[in-house]
């Protein structure tokens, strides 16, 4: 059976959505289709409004709700030398909740990813090196994700760069707080010991 | 390590099922398609979170099912019991427990149940393509090291990068290219000299007990060697700038361990090409053995599972193979009588999915 042009299309639209395949998709159309229409207007005007007010910051890139730049790069109590590089506007929604970080991000919309098409010119790195040229950046804060294509950004980040003469970090991987060294897996243990502190130098 | 009971809701033929296991050699017997060795796979599936016969998890569901289930309780040499629990839907992830507790990453249930498996088609092992020897190398070391298993996965990952790299590069190694080809190839080199060195490791510990196993099962000492031959020499990285060009070329990757090959020889001869049907086929049961008793001289000791292996063997090899298996459960399926030779502890009977024990 073949559903009504407008069925199928509700369909194939929110299969585009990331996460929802054909069968997830088939089952949100048909809950929408039978819930109240205020309640799928309702929807549907949250997504309209978003859209239209929201963009991204024309300096690092998150999300920015009311203006060109966002509200953490307008803050002017935010540390401007210091620049915590993310993947995505989700990702500072995270570092934020620490309430650790006072300086300022990039967000690069994205890792290094040839499978998915993602390279160099898709990531927002060109904007990042003209903002470490022009704003007296300080140190750079490598936070993509611990996985294999986060350290590949990572370590392309470092190739731009290191030749601008600016400190780099990378934030630590390691164990859990609050966590049981017996049941940590040896791949997280072994970069925990990687990235260890020294807690004293000692005299040797 | 003991498995105790088996319990089975919609997988392969089987509506439900429960059986329970003695120690010793079970002989399993049933006509083909009769479900014999769907309950062997069954515990296969839970040691190697899949089928050892290849198949995707969809075909493991009973038709008209939404999913499967696999329970099974084992007994390890401490004799403690676990509950160990598959659920493969037709839709979403596996959900798979021990003990009632979830486990986040199927992964981590590697190594919770061990077995070795013995099947017909261990001749492609021998007669086969380099992969399918790269496969079992692979195989055995995370059966050996559960925690290789990352190895296994970063490394195909990688490749797929690197190879969706190659390709956008339009067979022009320019400035670009080469900037960006740094990044996946100092994480390709990472992975692959670590496992490359992880199966030279293990290799060196299989290559003593493979000439015995095969010396027995053959009847005659033969020296029956497995070499590992390398795609590149020294280190990686080296070795991967070196290959730039030509991979850009052809758009793959074409140094790394997955270029890497394990050759097989009788006599110094290669089992491949100059080995008879009888030779090939001691010498894929040596390799089972081998990897076997390596699993169990490192402490463990794994359940066998012998799929069918006895319809193909002339009797002579049968009893050899018979005398050969180290004192484990065994669980053994046949086609029709029990193997000449063979002592069975105890005797199933496998007919339209229903299973009766005779003793």
């Amino acid at each position: 059976m073949s559903y009504s042009t407008s069925v199928q299309e509700l369909i194939d639209q929110l299969g585009r959505l990331p996460g929802i395949g054909p069968k997830s998709a088939q089952r949100v159309a048909f809950h929408l289709l039978k819930i109240p229409t205020d309640d799928a207007l309702k929807l549907a005007a949250a997504i309209t409004e978003a859209k239209q007010r929201v963009s991204f910051c024309t300096r690092c890139f998150n999300l920015s709700e009311g203006g060109e730049e966002c509200s953490i790069c307008r803050d002017p109590r935010r540390e401007a030398r210091i620049l915590c590089v993310v993947e995505d506007s989700q990702d500072i929604v995270a570092i934020e909740r620490t309430k650790e970080f006072r300086g300022r991000y990039h967000v690069l919309q994205g890792a290094f990813s040839p499978i998915d098409g993602v390279g160099v010119d898709q990531l927002r790195i060109k904007e990042l090196m003209s903002r470490v040229g022009e704003e007296d950046v300080e140190e750079v804060i490598v936070a993509t994700n611990p996985n294999l294509e986060g350290e590949a950004t990572a370590s392309l980040l470092l190739k731009f760069l290191q030749p601008m003469g600016v400190r780099v970090s990378r934030i630590a991987s390691g164990l859990p707080v609050g966590g049981d060294l017996e049941y940590a897996d040896e791949l997280t243990l072994g970069r925990a010991l990687e990235g260890r502190k020294t807690l004293a130098e000692g005299e040797n | 390590m003991l498995v105790r009971a088996l319990h089975l809701k919609d997988y392969r033929n089987y509506h439900t099922a429960d059986i329970e296991f003695g120690g010793g050699l079970t002989v399993i017997v049933g006509g083909n398609g009769q479900g014999k060795s769907n309950l062997i796979e069954a515990i296969g599936w839970l040691a190697g979170i899949g089928s050892f016969r290849g198949v995707a998890d969809d075909a493991l569901i009973r038709v008209g099912a939404d999913s499967a289930v696999i329970r099974a309780t084992i007994e390890s040499g401490d004799g403690r019991e676990q509950l160990i629990e598959a659920e493969l839907p037709r839709i979403g992830r596996n959900r798979v427990q021990v003990n009632r507790q979830r486990v986040q990453r199927a992964r981590d249930l590697l190594g919770v149940i061990r077995v070795t498996v013995f099947s017909p088609d261990d001749l492609s092992l021998v007669k086969g393509g380099p992969a399918l020897r790269r496969r079992w190398i692979d195989d055995s070391l995370v059966g050996r090291h559960p925690r290789h298993d990352s190895l296994r996965s970063d490394l195909e990952r990688i490749l797929r990068q690197r190879n969706a790299l190659l390709r956008s590069a339009g067979g022009k190694l320019d400035a670009d290219a080469e900037f960006t080809l740094d990044v996946w190839d100092s994480q390709l080199a990472a992975v692959g000299d670590a496992l490359r060195q992880a199966r030279l490791d293990l290799l060196g510990e299989i290559r003593p007990h493979l000439t015995r196993a095969y010396d027995h099962v053959a009847r005659r000492a033969a020296d029956v060697r497995a070499d590992y031959v390398s795609s590149w020499q020294g280190d990686l990285g080296a070795a991967l700038i070196g290959s730039r060009r030509l991979d850009v070329r052809r758009g793959v990757s074409t140094v790394g361990p997955h270029r890497d090959e394990i050759e097989l020889s009788i006599g110094g001869v290669p089992a491949r090409t100059h080995g008879s049907q009888g030779e090939q086929r001691s010498t894929a049961l040596a390799m089972r053995l081998a990897v076997d008793a390596v699993v169990r001289a490192a402490g463990w000791s794994p359940v066998l599972l012998l799929d069918d292996v006895f319809s193909e063997l002339d009797p002579g090899r049968a009893r050899a193979l018979l005398e050969a298996l180290p004192d484990a459960q065994s669980l053994l399926t046949v086609a029709s009588d029990v193997p000449p030779g063979a002592a069975p502890d105890h005797v199933m009977r496998v007919d339209r999915g229903t299973i009766s024990v005779e003793s």
